[in-house]
């Protein structure tokens, strides 16, 4: 995937709603714990599986995510 | 590459990489030896098991791991795609530059002709069996 192009994402704001920390949000997923980092930071944009997995992790669409 | 596990981190041996590094030190080894070089062979082997140890012993660094070849995952996939692409892109460059200098020498330009072609055709045929396999 390319780097993110401006889109802002929840990705950070989800996690902190379930007060988790990016360890056990990237273990739970099963990618590092810097991946999640450098999503929430929109300097990486996740495969069309993460965003999936994400999405259906936090219980929101795709686009309720990246939108 | 992305998505190929899943985005899944990739959990394979630590040791992998550095016995890589000292199996291929032993290559350079034994090349040394059959050529008459010892003394060279055995730097290289040295080098490449210092090199072997350091990666394999370096503590949890997301670079020292990604080196090492385990824990990766979609984006250290992406990260290692580029890096080899700016790798081959220098040593593509550095090519032309020698080629042309030796050519500007007087000299056949070799071996740096062979690589270019080698490289160039390289480059080519992955273009067109990475389109066609879509």
């Amino acid at each position: 995937m390319a780097e993110s192009d401006g889109m802002k994402n929840q990705v950070r704001a989800l996690r902190l709603d379930k007060g988790l920390a990016q360890g056990e949000l990237a273990q739970a997923l099963g990618v590092s714990r810097q991946t999640i980092n450098s999503i929430e930071k929109d300097r990486y944009t996740p495969s069309l599986p993460l965003a999936l997995a994400l999405a259906r992790y936090f219980g929101v669409t795709v686009e309720e995510m990246f939108g | 590459m992305t998505g190929e596990n899943g985005g899944r981190v990739c959990t394979g041996s630590k040791w992998l990489t550095p016995a890589m590094c000292v199996g291929f030190g032993g290559v350079v080894l034994l090349a040394g030896w059959l050529g008459g070089q010892l003394v060279t062979g055995l730097i290289g082997l040295v080098i490449m098991a210092c090199f072997g140890l350091v990666i394999a012993v370096s503590g949890r660094s997301e670079t020292i791991r990604g080196l090492r070849g385990d824990a990766r995952d979609e984006r250290f996939a992406q990260i290692d795609l580029r890096a080899t692409a700016a790798t081959g892109l220098v040593l593509i460059v550095v090519l032309v530059v020698a080629f042309l200098v030796e050519i500007a020498r007087g000299h056949s330009g070799n071996p740096y002709t062979w690589l270019g072609a080698i490289a160039g055709l390289t480059y080519a045929l992955s273009v067109a069996v990475l389109r066609w396999r879509g």
